[in-house]
């Protein structure tokens, strides 16, 4: 104690919290002077909402009959009808068939099961599901004759063949009203991002920092998107309800792209707002 | 012989009060208003400093406003002659699993004294095993793979040599 308070020991202590505190004072001075005192945070962007679906109605108005209503019931447990075939691969000791469930395409191998039922086997034309020990004979579908008739093999495939079945791409084809992009052209864009911008330019639009939409810099003549009728200076206002304002939006529609039937383009063609409808298939 | 450790002794407490003292997480707003200036922004959970640490919970990297990446944990520590950053469990974004590797368990970047111009890396995660380096002066960064996981999307990048994949690039 006696030599705490000794006049040389206060001065050290004395010098210390001195210079502790110019210490302080020096950091406090860099902190006001040139560091930033606010944590800088994302602000979720609450405008983004689900892509919305149309739906098909009948084309008649005479409301549907009961009995629909009894059938879509029977869906949600498992339908049969909601699995398409797509493609098949028969072998002696193993069966591989593409199928399409809910806008999803998926391979199964035999025993593997999709929507309640187990895949048996498969005919030249035909997959056999059994689902309560009860068969199910599903045909290989028709729109997939295009895209079938490469990858249907009914002996072993070569590596050759196998990279054949992925070559054709869909193409934009306009019947009447509507124009109809095929999904495997759609797929083809959504996996190669890189694609997208060898065919179109997209600019943002901005007023000061804030950006406010993109608009089309050019589209490659003979490019699919070229088919689509979207032209140079279009600005994209909203895809399918989503109005495109910030590259969340955007990515929120590229996210989504692969499980959307339809697609509504609304866009700014001078004074001009139009709205382009597209049916994916 | 009292000269040299009064010396030291000053030294030390200088040195021990400025990593006290230094308003660590004003430094990361400092970096993260920097990274905003290039679109990048970093949402966090939580802040929380140490003696010689800065540790970062639940971080969310948006880039244009886009959700890319998120990751557990990132640890700052330095004691200024040795620095590291710990980024733990950086997970992709699923859309970009077809560019990027999706996850990478630990990555640890470190900067030492002793090879001042020069930041060293070590990683794993979905792509397997990494170890690099980015120097300053030769202006490089060269990055091999030690164990090869799923590096298919990457692969167009990269370069073989006798030692097996590796990552170059001069900036």
């Amino acid at each position: 104690m006696k030599n705490l308070f000794k006049p040389e020991m206060l001065k050290v202590l004395i010098g210390i919290l001195t210079f502790l505190l110019v210490l302080k004072l020096v950091w406090f001075v860099v902190q006001i002077t040139w560091l930033s005192a606010l944590d800088i945070d994302q602000q979720e962007d609450q405008s983004s909402k689900s892509l919305y679906y149309r739906v098909k109605l009948t084309p008649n108005n005479i409301a549907a009959p009961q009995k629909v209503v009894h059938q879509t019931t029977k869906k949600i447990a498992g339908s049969i009808k909601e699995i398409k075939l797509l493609a098949i691969y028969n072998a002696s000791d193993i069966a591989v068939v593409t199928v399409e469930y809910r806008h999803k395409s998926k391979v199964l191998g035999s025993g593997d099961i999709i929507n309640g039922f187990t895949l048996e086997g498969a005919g030249s034309n035909f997959a056999m599901f059994s689902k309560n020990s009860k068969n199910y004979k599903v045909m290989l579908a028709k729109n997939a004759k295009s895209t079938s008739t490469s990858s249907i093999v009914k002996t072993v495939p070569t590596p050759k063949t196998r990279v054949k079945t992925k070559k054709p791409l869909g193409e934009v084809t306009n019947e009447g009203d509507i124009r109809i992009i095929d999904r495997s052209l759609l797929d083809h864009y959504a996996d190669n991002m890189e694609e997208i911008y060898k065919n179109i330019g997209i600019a943002e639009i901005k007023k000061g920092k804030d950006l406010q939409g993109f608009k089309i810099n050019f589209v490659r003549k003979d490019s699919p998107f070229a088919k689509l009728g979207i032209r140079r200076n279009d600005v994209v206002k909203s895809i399918n309800g989503q109005e495109i304002t910030s590259y969340n939006a955007a990515f929120g529609v590229y996210k989504n792209i692969k499980n959307v039937d339809n697609l509504s383009l609304v866009i700014m063609r001078g004074k001009e707002e139009m709205e382009l409808e597209y049916e994916i298939n | 012989m009292q000269m040299v450790k009064k010396s030291a002794f000053i030294i030390l407490a200088v040195w021990f009060s400025v990593l006290l003292f230094m308003p660590k997480a004003e430094l990361y707003y400092t970096l993260e208003k920097t990274l905003a200036e290039q679109d990048i922004k970093l949402n966090e959970q939580s802040i929380n400093e140490g003696l010689f640490s800065l540790s970062i919970k639940d971080v969310t990297v948006y880039v244009k406003g886009i959700a890319l990446a998120h990751v557990e944990e990132l640890d700052f520590f330095t004691l200024l002659f040795y620095s590291s950053l710990e980024v733990l469990n950086l997970q992709v974004d699923e859309a970009l699993h077809a560019k990027v590797p999706a996850t990478t368990k630990e990555a640890v970047f470190t900067h030492s004294l002793l090879s001042p111009l020069s930041v060293s890396v070590d990683a794993n995660g979905s792509f397997g095993t990494v170890e690099g380096q980015a120097n300053v002066l030769d202006k490089e960064v060269r990055i091999d793979f030690v164990e090869v996981g799923n590096i298919g999307m990457i692969q167009p990048y990269l370069k073989k040599d006798e030692k097996g994949w590796f990552y170059e690039k001069s900036f």
